[in-house]
């Protein structure tokens, strides 16, 4: 095992009114991948900030010891000069420019005049990107033209061409493909072997398990325990330390008396929307019945957003096929028709396309049903809608100081009830939730969780869009497995298991084979 | 023990509290002490700025853009911009007045007018907007020209005059002092019954009330209708402009404050992605949107070329802006989805009393734009500056 390389000790941070870090103890090695497992806002992101200089010197307490010496970084550039580098979730390219540039951005090899050398720039990055065996893009290659999981890549070459001695991943592998996350391993492998010190803050369990050397939890912005070499713990014992009890059951499942079919959808498809020819969903029929929850699973990129979004009506011109609700065939032509049929649809993309974010949780809830709050003339009864408003937070549980205050103060799991409820109040008689649980943390899953066994429960149709296998198997009665565009499977809770879901997903296995 | 700390820390917070009250209400109301502060300064500067008379024109002067800015604040709200009207004032005055030396009857002319020049061109911007999703700047700063030049082609260049009397009233009478005692004396007995009827049902439902809240809308109201009280009955009534202003003012507020539609703007103008997903027709939203803020501006011409007894091409050039000031002045975000009809209002006065006091004071025009630019960047720095420590 190598030598301490970085220390954190008694790091202190306040917020107005919150104790974000809570005497934060920790070290890391060099050659090692040290895991920063936590609920959100258990305050990782926060300890990063702190060492990477976000958050400066003075503006929290305790001290910082890299290689035994005290640090204390003023801002990201001192950071960086004492080696340490941040890869963030969002990545920060600029897409126009080439590898090469993003790269040595802020140091071009230039010549007296300051013209670029352009045949070095090149050179350089090839070097750095033959170190870490990266064949996979060139540097001349635009960073537009890139997937997400290659842009990390650059950001990791970006990083070690400045000699980074600490490195540090936030939730690197929310956006990548199985591929991309084994080159990103591979890679990381090879760090180790190079002596670098990682830290990697993630919620995938299974990837810690397959990465990481040794872990430490944070809760409510406190180390839990001490670091931990991941051989000697069980995701049950990690668990239970990030959420401070034993959940036995993370996935509630409950089963219904299955009714008739309610959704049913025949022959749908929906064009690529800029390559012409091109087809994201390709002759998908399926239904969803009364009393069960479907599960659809698949890779990214497989059309499973697309298939849900063309059915609820949000591209008009690039969708088509036959959608029956109850037996009548619908014909929505805009999310408002579909609405209007009852059909709702709980997106991937919760800040993008879920929230309006600055705006009131009370906006944020009721947007989708002002009919049920106003009178013919379109004037809202105030008092009536914070009366609703009122029982969903009590109903679903909802942690917050008030109606009024923005949506954005709410953590990710709070902000995902609030939609829940924004489209229970539409009365919806299909639910379609796309990774409903994605960036939330442990506890709150499982309060989504029993949410759908309720909303099953109370006669409505739940659809679930996963990434998460063991959250898709856990909680769906029937499975489709989308490869590709088409559905390439349907799997009944019994016969789903997690390599033949991954066989079928991959386009290894094939429909009638 | 715990009593005695008790007593030494509570006089501390009680004040630091006040101070904090103080201090949210001035950041909340920034553009109305700004105001205030105009108010007193040319009162105190030139005598004739504080009398019935001289208020009783700034207020009129001020309702011409007041009204466009109304229609503007929709427009930013839902992260738009509508350039062209300024144009439109022109070219709607030239429209009624040409249709009445026609031979038209009046009140057709004038319906006209708004249909034609208001809603016909305020449909095309936003068909132009929503359809192909061309920024606004693009399509009514094309508009702007357009407008303009077919002003000037409608006009052959020159002026028209207006012959009809009962034209001219519409911008020039007043609403006798008698009657607008008794409408400003409703108007705050009206504001009361509602406050009182806001509270009821709030206690019917349990919710919370906010007496801080009440306390100083009811300061305002009291002091601001007092104030017109004094205006309108001291001169010569209420100019019928401002009548018509307040009344279009009115419903905006209302409408945006209490209506589907209100709603709808502030959600398009937060995120428009997830409006269309939520449910919100985007498309006809934009529509209408701009067919309403040119639909004002056609009806903002038709008051100046009534208050001028005639029309001329050029009518409105620069109003875009002053509007657009207005808005920002008032509070609203240039990035949408955040804003006030009533801070737009007092966004208008505010350079309505800008114009009237330096005029008073004898400063030259060509600095008083200086000073009005001066004022707008200070109006969005304070935006920025006051976002900046919400983060």
């Amino acid at each position: 095992m190598g030598e301490v390389i970085l220390e954190m000790k008694n790091i202190i941070k306040d917020f107005p009114g919150v104790r974000a870090l809570d005497e934060v103890n920790f070290e890391a090695r060099s050659g090692e991948l040290l895991a920063l497992v936590g609920e959100n806002g258990a305050g990782k992101s926060t300890l990063m900030k702190v060492l990477s200089g976000v958050w400066p010197y003075p503006t929290y307490e305790g001290d910082i010891h890299i290689r035994g010496e005290l640090k204390q970084f003023r801002n990201t550039k001192d950071a960086e000069a004492s080696r340490v580098a941040i890869i963030y979730q969002e990545l920060n390219l600029i897409p126009e420019l080439t590898v090469a540039e993003n790269i040595f951005l802020d140091r071009q090899f230039t010549n007296a005049f300051g013209v670029v050398n352009w045949s070095k720039l090149y050179s350089e990055t090839q070097k750095l990107l033959d170190e870490l065996n990266i064949t996979d893009f060139k540097p001349t290659d635009k960073v537009i033209e890139l997937t997400v999981g290659k842009q990390q890549m650059v950001e990791i070459a970006k990083a070690l061409s400045k000699n980074a001695e600490i490195l540090v991943f936030d939730e690197p592998t929310s956006a990548l493909t199985d591929k991309e996350v084994e080159a990103l391993f591979e890679i990381i492998r090879k760090l180790k072997q190079q002596g670098v010190c990682m830290s990697y803050i993630s919620h995938k369990m299974e990837e810690l398990q397959q990465i990481a050397d040794r872990m430490i939890v944070l809760r409510d912005g406190k180390t839990i325990g001490e670091v931990t070499p991941m051989s000697e713990i069980t995701l049950d014992q990690i668990i239970s330390r990030m959420v401070g009890r034993d959940i036995k059951d993370m996935f509630p499942k409950k089963e219904f008396q299955q009714g008739e079919k309610v959704l049913e959808v025949k022959h749908f498809e929906v064009d690529h929307p800029v390559l012409a020819g091109e087809k994201q969903v390709k002759d998908a029929s399926f239904y969803a019945a009364k009393g069960e929850i479907l599960g659809i699973a698949g890779l990214m990129g497989s059309g499973r957003t697309e298939l849900v979004t063309g059915i609820f009506g949000a591209f008009p011109k690039d969708a088509r096929g036959e959608v029956y609700l109850e037996g009548k065939k619908l014909d929505s032509k805009s999310p408002q028709e579909a609405i209007h049929h009852g059909i709702g649809l709980v997106t991937e993309d919760r800040k993008a396309m879920g929230l309006v974010l600055g705006q009131s949780i009370l906006q944020n809830m009721t947007i989708s049903s002002l009919e049920t709050v106003a009178n013919r003339w379109g004037v809202i009864n105030k008092a009536q809608e914070r009366q609703i408003a009122d029982g969903y937070v009590e109903q679903l549980n909802i942690k917050t100081p008030g109606l009024s205050v923005a949506i954005d103060t709410l953590s990710g799991g709070n902000q995902q009830k609030v939609i829940v409820a924004k489209w229970l109040n539409t009365m919806p008689k299909v639910l379609i939730l796309d990774e409903p649980t994605r960036g939330i943390d442990v506890g709150a899953k499982v309060e989504i969780y029993n949410l759908l066994n309720k909303l099953v429960e109370d006669g409505v149709t739940v659809i679930m869009i996963s990434s998460e296998l063991p959250e898709v198997m856990g909680m769906s009665d029937r499975i489709l497995v989308m490869c590709e565009g088409e559905i390439a499977a349907e799997l009944t809770r019994e016969e789903a298991t997690k390599e033949l879901i991954m066989e079928y997903a991959t386009g290894s296995k094939r429909k009638g084979v | 023990m715990s009593n005695e700390v008790k007593s030494a820390t509570a006089p501390g917070v009680l004040q630091n509290e006040n101070i904090q009250m103080a201090l949210k209400f001035l950041k909340e109301n920034g553009t109305l002490v700004a105001l205030l502060i105009l108010v007193i300064f040319f009162s105190f500067a030139d005598e004739a700025f504080f009398t019935a008379r001289n208020l009783t024109n700034l207020a009129r002067q001020t309702t011409i853009v007041g009204i466009i800015a109304v229609g503007m604040t929709l427009v930013i709200l839902i992260n738009g911009i509508d350039l062209s009207v300024g144009s439109i004032v022109g070219l709607s005055a030239i429209t009624v007045t040409l249709l009445m030396q026609a031979g038209v009857n009046i009140w057709l002319a004038v319906l006209l007018t708004i249909l034609l020049t208001g809603v016909v061109i305020g449909l095309w911007n936003g068909f132009w907007v929503a359809h192909y999703n061309i920024p606004p700047f693009i399509i009514t700063l094309g508009m702007m020209t357009i407008a303009r030049g077919l002003a000037l082609t409608l006009s052959g260049g020159g002026s028209v005059p207006v012959t009809n009397p009962t034209f001219s009233k519409i911008g020039g009478n007043f609403i006798p002092p008698g009657i607008s005692s008794v409408i400003i004396i409703a108007a705050l007995a009206l504001f009361f019954f509602a406050l009182f009827r806001g509270i009821q049902q709030k206690k019917k439902y349990e919710i919370e009330v906010n007496k801080q809240e009440i306390i100083s809308s009811s300061v305002i109201a009291v002091l601001g209708l007092g104030l017109s009280l004094y205006v309108f009955t001291a001169y010569r009534g209420i100019p019928y402009p401002v009548a018509i202003f307040v009344v279009i003012a009115f419903i905006g507020i209302f409408v945006l404050e209490n209506t589907k539609f209100g709603r709808r703007v502030y959600a398009m103008g937060g995120n428009e992605e997830a409006a269309r997903l939520s449910g919100i027709n985007v498309y006809r939203m934009k529509l209408s949107i701009y067919a309403v803020i040119t639909a004002l501006s056609a009806l903002a011409g038709i008051l100046l070329a009534s208050r001028l007894n005639g029309a001329s091409p050029n009518l409105g050039t620069m109003f875009e802006l002053d509007a657009i000031s207005a808005v920002i002045i008032g509070g609203t975000s240039f990035a949408g989805g955040i804003g006030t009809i009533s801070g737009t209002v007092i966004g208008a006065f505010i350079i309505g009393i800008l114009n009237n006091g330096m005029s008073l004071l004898g400063v030259p025009t060509f600095y008083q734009l200086m000073i009005k630019g001066f004022i707008i960047i200070a109006a969005v720095w304070f935006d920025v500056l006051s976002k900046k420590k919400k983060a």
